[in-house]
């Protein structure tokens, strides 16, 4: 007995949410405000919770059935039986698919609900709602395609609904009057096609090796043939496994770095932040972001294979060893940007960034499951942060408001004045105007707290433990990326205090923080779920009770089966390659090195005291100065891809474009090929002809001919008198003529 | 049995009657005139048809003549029409005032 | 004797007839009258194609429903008509895009209502010809009547420079088409018939020839497409036409020669098409390329459209030179996108058009606020067009780059000329992002905006219509496929063999 054919619908769900609330939301929100509201709010977290359920029901079937894969055909799809090109609709239920669609579907529902409080009264409340049950549809589809090109629907697709909320309130203009919001959404979705680029092709590459898209036979293919030393025929070239690994592995990198925002296409993810708060939270933190993640995983064959050939890029780097800097430099660099944040979701946007950046340099290490350990956690406890925040967003909003209102109504004029100047830069996400909120927001500063410690990774919430396992693989594999990812560590731990202390400590820099209010049940219930979460969610991959899992192996062969490290096992393998050929290992229990987790322990109280020191009771008020503004940490800010692209690049194509339209096309190709040299050409000849060679000659004919005519006629005319006798004796004439001739001149 | 004529008198008598009858078209003015100068001529002719039918001993000649006679008749019949239709049009049958056609 | 596919070219015919016995009075009490009839002949027409379907099998390579009668036999001229693989879907896109261009123009042609359906159903009639015929002259004459009615279309219900863009079109496509011609009675004369597949059969005695040929009808085609760089007459003829001119002339008269290519320069001049492929591909790239980028900088909306068939039909002649099956499938199946998602982006500037009568893309901006069912269908076209995975755009691009990657007429290194056309992919979203932004996203700033008024049920119905086949080739292709699956096997072994043969 199992329910695998029930995984169709954590895709019908969504589905059927998203087609009412798209085709009838609007309706039923405008016809009754709150009743709708909650109608459409509550139906779109219920398909995403049925989704969960469903999901869940795939991980007691795997379970109870031996944890093998399973495919759950939907549908044929392309199929080319000339190029035996063949993919189909088809869902691949295996551990590590089922773990990402709880994820999604879990942090998803709780995300809907969070969002059902905070988008209450937006106009556009039914078109949120669809495109969320829209993004979870897509990201479902990624998570459990059973082939890299299903995969790369629900890739798109996801960016695409990335591209919608972002650009949510497509109306708004920033100060300058240009349409960020719309301009964020655009830059995302281009950046994430760059990466797509690099899926395409290295899609391509795989189908012409294998003949398949399927991930299976992919990965049972690649390790036969490496094994057998196959050479590829490509176009017109041979070309051995490796090489062909090779450049697939980097191209797929390209693909995660776009959309896991790795160097050098992450500055898309801070911008990013224009979107609603709980789509921060969704997609840009704890989901979406890391399909790049779950995509370097899910093809972690083709890395082992690249890494144990020791085929190398250029000679240089190998594939594996180059996700693995890709993600360390990120982590390191990210977490320093973040320093200079003044915007609370933009902090958190680079500490996502930064941490993407962990899980990618993990999964470049082999270290998949501590990639998947780093991502479930980090899910937890980024959507806690993001959702935090945006409960500290809608209480200054609240706060703001309410003093709006207040001078309004007593009409105090210097008081107002006061206000009335402040409100020219006021930002409610701008952490400088807030302060000392842990008094007004006690659930948010609460959960808030417990989020920002297992960020910074303090014991024993769940961000230690995930840390603590990539810094472990690290110190034991790879001594340089380790030193990297302390370093970042101690970043993190550093910019969460600066956080912290700017948000809940300290005074309130602005009436609108000292006016704040905590949101209403319906955004903090979610927080302390999703704190709970945080705070246990280390136990999903505990040193010890894997330690002990192993001891015990023998007497209970399915017990502790929902550790990670054991549950991984069966969709990720643990690949050995020998000179004989590949052995299935079975995976290393994981251990707690106390050396490890002392420093990394050391390293996060450091950061946060640090950041203690650093930014106790400042800034004083909210237009002084940061106090490491001057410092080196802030040349970040301005080294940034970010800059190099919005003046380089970007202007550099629009005018290369213009150039293209207006100069090459425009004036050179249609002006002047076209109307000057072609047509004008002819217009010279055809001139020529008509005024010179027809006007005078052949026309010169025609006229003279018409000339001579009417000459004669003058003359002739004479002859026609008009008198009937004259005519009569013409013919009388003729006829005597004509006898005359008759009778004496025929003969 | 009449007594013979010579035919020679006939084709005399035939050309005086024609040269009168288009001395008539020529010279004369008045258009009934001019018609009955037509007849004139036509008439010459047919004489001429009968004469040589008679000499010839071929009744072809005679034939003609019916069709001539027939042509004739039409022909006064639409001519007196325009005639009549130009009289009231201009008060006048005098052919030298009606000039049109004059290039 | 099979009449089918003859009553199907014709039945447009009827159409005209019956609209040459009303009067178009002058307080237009007749307008209507002329709509439904030229409405009901494209229907009618759409529905016999669909027989036809119907009656095709697509397990048979070789042409089917065939009706052949000698013409001129003293020069080996037929009447011969046929339909395989290659053709069928074409057909079907005609009636298609006819059918709804006609209902699109409902609205927007407001004067001389009986000359334009005359000439729309005329022009179809056309189409319909060019698709179906299998002997070469006949061929020509349909493909030469084409011009006809979409010069007047273009010349009397365009915009401020119809005129100059009409004679442009007409002269442009004209001059190709010379060379064909010539080519064609080359071929005719030195085989003594015009027929295809008797020519295909004796393609030996032309071999000598071929390269001369092959570019022969290279140009004539490639300006059809068109490939770079013979596009100039395009963003003329399409900023100018009217709305449903450029739907028709997007969707299906730039087919025309994308089929040229695979029904004549592939199968005649097998050795030719393989000796050129890597230069065609190469011009394609830059089409590619250069479309995106172009379309990219415009400031008029129908224009940006315009330039973004050079870009797309890059990628049909690109998988159709690269010689195998993937890619001929996926350029067929392409040009059918094409034709839906650019047709249908037509539709939506000239909705916006019609409202407004400015195509400049400055004016707008913001009308998701006012028209948001509109907004959300546009988006769809335009993601569509963009090739997201799950929209039609999507299954062919990917089937052209796949073949593409895999192509041997391309040397040694196909992956090189797959690379260049990928970043078309990028670039795409660059330039059909930038255009939904400018309309449909970003503040409301003028009062033309403001005050448009709402999609009628027409617009709707026509608009739904495009995306019932966008969605249904991007989720379930299959069928698709299988249509042109044989033929496109049959052509390209065809190819192979003949290529083996002269190979040393």
């Amino acid at each position: 007995m199992n329910t695998f054919s029930l995984a169709p619908l954590i895709l019908y769900l969504p589905l059927a949410g998203l087609l009412f609330n798209g085709l009838f939301g609007r309706g039923i929100v405008d016809r009754n405000r709150k009743s709708g509201e909650r109608f459409v709010g509550w139906l779109a977290t219920l398909m995403t919770f049925g989704a969960f359920v469903v999901s869940l029901t795939l991980l007691v079937s795997l379970a109870t059935n031996g944890f093998e894969a399973w495919y759950v055909p939907i549908m044929d799809w392309i199929n080319i039986p000339g190029a035996n090109f063949q993919v189909g609709w088809t869902q691949q239920v295996d551990t590590l698919s089922v773990t990402m669609m709880l994820v999604v579907s879990g942090i998803g529902t709780l995300i809907h609900i969070y969002a059902i409080g905070y988008m209450h009264d937006d106009p556009d409340f039914s078109r949120f709602f669809t495109y969320l049950n829209l993004f979870v549809f897509f990201m479902l589809i990624l998570v459990s395609a059973s082939s890299y090109l299903m995969m790369f629907v629900g890739w798109e697709g996801v960016g695409l609904c990335s591209y919608l909320l972002i650009g949510f309130w497509f109306g708004r203009v920033d100060k300058n009057g240009a349409p960020a919001n719309s301009n964020a959404a655009r830059k995302a979705m281009v950046m994430n096609r760059i990466g797509d680029f690099g899926v395409l092709l290295a899609m391509f590459l795989l189908f012409w090796t294998f003949g398949t898209l399927d991930y299976t036979p992919i990965f049972d293919g690649a390790v036969e043939m490496y094994k057998a030393n196959h050479v590829v025929q490509f176009g017109g070239m041979s070309l051995s496994l490796p090489t062909v690994l090779t450049a697939v592995t980097a191209l797929l990198l390209l693909g995660a770095a776009g959309k896991s925002a790795q160097i050098p296409l992450y500055t898309w993810l801070p911008d990013a932040m224009a979107g609603p708060t709980p789509v921060s939270a969704l997609m840009h933190a704890a989901t979406m972001v890391t399909a790049g993640v779950y995509l370097l995983v899910r093809s972690n064959v083709l890395y082992e294979v690249v890494r144990d050939s020791g085929a190398l890029i250029l000679g240089l780097i190998s594939t594996p060893d180059l996700v693995a800097w890709t993600g360390a430099l990120t982590a390191f660099f990210a977490g320093l940007i973040a320093f200079s944040q003044n915007d609370i979701k933009k902090v958190l946007a680079y500490s996502t960034v930064s941490q993407l950046g962990f899980m990618v340099a993990a999964a470049g290490m082999g270290a998949y499951v501590a990639a998947m350990f780093h991502l479930i956690t980090h899910a937890f406890f980024k959507a806690l942060l993001f959702l935090g925040s945006g409960s500290v967003i809608h209480g200054m909003e609240h706060g703001h408001h309410e003093i709006a209102h207040g001078h309004g109504d007593d009409g105090d004029g210097h008081d107002g004045h006061d206000a009335h100047h402040e409100d020219d830069g006021f930002d409610p996400q701008d952490m400088r105007y807030m302060g000392g909120l842990r008094n007004r927001m006690r659930v948010t500063y609460i959960t808030y707290m417990i989020g920002a410690l297992a960020l910074a990774g303090i014991f024993p919430l769940s961000g230690f433990w995930s840390k603590d396992e990539i810094l472990l693989h690290a110190q034991t594999h790879e001594m340089p990326i380790f030193i990297l990812l302390a370093l970042a560590a101690l970043g993190t731990a550093f910019y969460v205090g600066r956080q912290l202390i700017m948000v809940f400590f300290g005074k309130p820099r602005h009436a609108a923080a000292e006016h704040a209010a905590e949101s209403p049940a319906l955004m903090t219930r979610p927080l302390i779920v999703l704190a709970v979460l945080t705070a246990l969610g280390g136990l999903l991959n505990a040193p010890y009770l894997t330690k002990a899992m192993a001891e015990r192996n023998e007497m209970h062969p399915r017990g502790f089966w929902f550790l990670l490290e054991q549950w991984g096992e069966h969709s990720i393998p643990a690949i050995h390659l020998t000179e004989e050929g590949v052995v299935h290992m079975p995976h290393t229990p994981v251990v707690l090195s106390p050396v490890v987790a002392g420093l990394s322990m050391l390293l996060a109280v450091g950061g946060l005291l640090l950041a203690w020191l650093v930014y106790r009771g400042r800034p004083r008020t909210w237009d002084e100065a940061d106090r490491l503004a001057r410092t080196p940490i802030w040349w970040w800010n301005i080294l940034p891809l970010n800059t190099f692209y919005s003046r380089g690049l970007v202007p550099l194509f629009n005018r290369f474009a213009a150039w293209s339209a207006f100069k090459l096309d425009g004036e050179f190709w249609h002006d002047f090929i076209h109307d000057r040299v072609i047509r004008d050409m002819f217009v010279t000849f055809a001139a020529f002809s008509s005024n010179v060679l027809d006007a005078q000659g052949v026309d010169g004919v025609v006229n003279g001919a018409g000339a001579v005519t009417r000459r004669l006629a003058g003359v002739l005319r004479l002859t026609q008198t008009g008198y009937a006798r004259t005519y009569a004796l013409a013919v009388f004439l003729g006829a005597v003529g004509l006898l005359v001739y008759f009778l004496f001149m025929a003969n | 049995m009449p007594s013979a004529v010579d035919i020679n008198w006939y084709i005399a008598l035939s050309g005086i009657l024609f040269v009168i009858g288009a001395l008539g078209v020529l010279l004369r003015r008045n258009a009934i005139i001019l018609f009955m100068s037509i007849e004139l001529m036509l008439n010459s002719a047919n004489l001429l048809f009968v004469a040589f039918a008679r000499h010839l001993g071929d009744l072809d000649g005679q034939v003609l003549v019916f069709f001539v006679i027939t042509v004739a008749a039409a022909e006064v019949a639409v001519g007196l029409a325009l005639i009549v239709a130009i009289f009231r049009t201009r008060k006048s049958i005098n052919i030298d005032e009606i000039n049109l056609l004059k290039g | 004797m099979n009449w089918l596919l003859t009553i199907l070219t014709f039945l447009p015919l009827v159409g005209v007839l019956a609209i040459l016995f009303v009067k178009e009075s002058e307080d237009g009490s007749n307008r209507d009258t002329i709509k439904w009839i030229a409405i009901a002949a494209s229907a009618v027409t759409f529905a016999m194609s669909l027989f036809v379907l119907f009656r095709f099998d697509a397990t048979n390579p070789a042409l089917q429903l065939i009706d052949r009668v000698d013409w001129i036999p003293s020069w080996g001229i037929s009447y011969f008509m046929g339909v395989d693989g290659l053709s069928i879907l074409m057909v079907l896109l005609t009636t298609f895009i006819s059918l709804l261009a006609t209902i699109g123009s409902w609205s927007a042609i407001q004067t001389q209502l009986k000359a334009y359906y005359i000439f729309m159903l005329l022009l179809e009639m056309g189409m319909l010809g060019v698709f179906l015929a299998q002997d070469l002259f006949l061929f020509y004459v349909f493909w030469e009547f084409t011009l006809v009615p979409m010069y007047f279309l273009i010349g009397i219900w365009g915009g401020a420079r119809r005129v100059y863009a009409s004679i442009k079109f007409f002269l442009y496509t004209m001059a190709g088409s010379l060379l064909m011609l010539v080519a064609i009675l080359y071929m005719g004369i030195t085989n003594q018939t015009f027929a295809l597949p008797d020519l295909i059969a004796g393609r030996e005695a032309f071999a000598h020839a071929q390269n001369l040929l092959f570019i022969a009808f290279f140009v004539a085609f490639a300006i059809k497409v068109p490939v770079f760089p013979f596009h100039s007459w395009l963003p003329d003829a399409h900023t100018e036409a009217p709305t449903a001119g450029s739907i028709i002339l997007a969707g299906v008269l730039l087919k025309m020669g994308t089929y040229g290519f695979m029904r004549f320069n592939l199968p005649l001049f097998p050795e030719a098409s393989s000796h050129y492929a890597p230069i065609i591909a190469v011009l394609a790239i830059i089409g590619i390329i250069y479309g995106a980028i172009v379309s990219f900088a415009q400031t008029d909306a129908k224009k940006l459209v315009a330039y973004s068939s050079i870009s797309h039909l890059g990628f049909v002649t690109l998988g159709i030179f690269s010689l195998n099956s993937a890619g001929i499938q996926g350029g067929i199946l392409q040009g059918v996108n094409h034709g839906l998602s650019t047709g249908a982006l037509f539709f939506v500037v000239g909705m916006l058009y019609e409202r407004t009568h400015k195509r400049e893309m400055s004016v707008y901006g913001g009308v998701w606020s006012v028209m948001p069912l509109f907004s959300a269908l546009s988006l769809i076209i335009v993601l569509s067009s963009m090739g997201l995975p799950g929209l039609n755009g999507f299954v062919g691009e990917f089937t052209i780059l796949l073949g593409s990657m895999g192509a041997e007429s391309l040397g040694p290194h196909p992956w090189i000329y797959t690379a260049f056309a990928t970043t078309g992919v990028i670039l795409a979203a660059v330039y059909l992002l930038w255009f939904f932004q400018r309309l449909f996203m970003g503040p409301m700033t003028t009062d033309e905006v403001r005050t448009l008024p709402p999609m009628n049920r027409r617009e709707l119905a026509v608009l739904l219509a495009f995306l019932v086949f966008i969605f249904w080739i991007g989720i379930a292709p299959a069928g698709y496929f299988h249509l042109m699956d044989s033929t496109v096997n049959t052509l390209v072994n065809d190819i192979g063999s003949a290529l083996l043969a002269v190979a040393p």
